[in-house]
C-alpha cells in the first residue's frame, strides 16, 4: 500500500524535472482576415503557434510532461506562427486536414475544451473558418498553377 | 494398423499448411503486407504498389535519426514516428487509384504513391 506521505515524496521529487516551456520569435505568422485569426488565436493557438499561453498545470509535473510534449506535436502538425514559411503544397493540404477536423469536429480536443472551455467553437466559429479555407484552398491552388 | 498412415498424411497436411501460413502470412490472413522505410530523408520505395480491392497493412520504418510524421490526407492516415520506431498501417481494400503519402514534418522530403491496381 502506498502513502500518502509516499505519493507526497514522489510529487516533490518529479517537480525538480524540469520542462521548458518555449515560445520562439514567429518565423511568418499567419495574415488572415481579423475574425478568422480572433478564432484561430482563441481555439488553436495554444498549441499550433509558438504564442501559447502556458497554463498553470503546465509547471506541475507530471502535467507539465503532457502539456509540453502535446505542444511539441501541435507545433510540427501545424504552427500558424510559421505559415509563411511553409511550401504553397504543405500549406493547402493543411488547410485540407484543418478541414476535415472542422468537419469531424476534432478540434479543438475534448480533453483541451474541458479545461479550458473558452476555446470551445460555435457553429458559427466552424462556418467562418470553413469559408476562410475554402476561400484559401482556392487562391493556394490557383497560385500554385502560374 | 491402418490408422497409422492416415494420422501421419494429417500431421504432414497440418505441418505443410502451417509453414505456409508463417512463410506468407499476409495470405493466410487476407491482408496484403508491404513496407516502406524512412532513410537518408527520403522514402523507399517511393512507389509501393499494391493490389486494388484487398485490404493491407503498411509497416512504416524510421530508420532515421530524426522524427517523422508518414501521412496521406486521401488514405486519412497521419501518425508519428520516432527515431528507430516503426508503426504498421492498417488500411481497407482500395480502390484502383495513386494515393500520395508524405512526411508532414519535413517539407523537402519527396512524397511518396502508393499505387493501387
Amino acid at each position: 500500500m502506498i502513502s500518502a506521505a509516499a505519493l507526497a515524496v514522489v510529487f516533490a521529487f518529479v517537480q525538480l524535472s524540469s520542462v521548458r516551456l518555449t515560445n520562439p520569435p514567429s518565423m511568418g505568422e499567419l495574415s488572415a482576415p481579423f475574425e478568422v485569426s480572433e478564432i484561430l488565436r482563441r481555439s488553436c493557438y495554444d498549441c499550433h503557434s509558438n504564442q501559447t499561453r502556458w497554463p498553470w498545470y503546465s509547471r506541475v509535473a507530471p502535467f507539465s510532461w503532457i502539456v509540453v510534449h502535446h505542444v511539441e506535436l501541435g507545433r510540427k502538425e501545424v504552427n500558424f506562427s510559421e505559415w509563411g514559411d511553409y511550401y504553397p503544397l504543405t500549406r493547402q493540404r493543411k488547410l485540407q486536414w484543418m478541414q476535415r477536423a472542422l468537419q469531424q469536429q476534432v478540434m479543438p480536443p475534448w480533453s483541451y475544451t474541458l479545461m479550458h472551455r473558452g476555446t470551445r467553437l460555435s457553429a458559427d466559429d466552424r462556418a467562418r473558418l470553413q469559408r476562410w479555407i475554402e476561400i484559401e484552398l482556392t487562391e493556394n491552388t490557383s497560385g500554385q498553377s502560374k | 494398423m491402418p490408422r497409422r498412415p492416415f494420422v501421419k498424411s494429417v500431421l504432414t497436411v497440418a505441418a505443410t499448411v502451417s509453414v505456409l501460413a508463417l512463410c506468407i502470412p499476409s495470405f493466410a490472413s487476407g491482408t496484403d503486407a508491404s513496407e516502406i522505410r524512412f532513410e537518408n530523408h527520403q522514402f523507399a520505395p517511393q512507389m509501393l504498389s499494391v493490389r486494388a480491392g484487398q485490404p493491407l497493412t503498411i509497416k512504416v520504418v524510421n530508420a532515421s535519426n530524426e522524427t517523422i510524421e508518414f501521412e496521406s490526407f486521401k488514405l486519412n492516415r497521419e501518425k508519428a514516428i520516432s527515431p528507430g520506431e516503426s508503426i504498421t498501417v492498417g488500411l481497407p481494400a482500395l480502390s484502383a487509384g495513386n494515393y500520395d503519402f508524405y512526411d508532414d514534418f519535413h517539407q523537402d522530403v519527396p512524397e511518396g504513391s502508393i499505387v493501387a491496381k
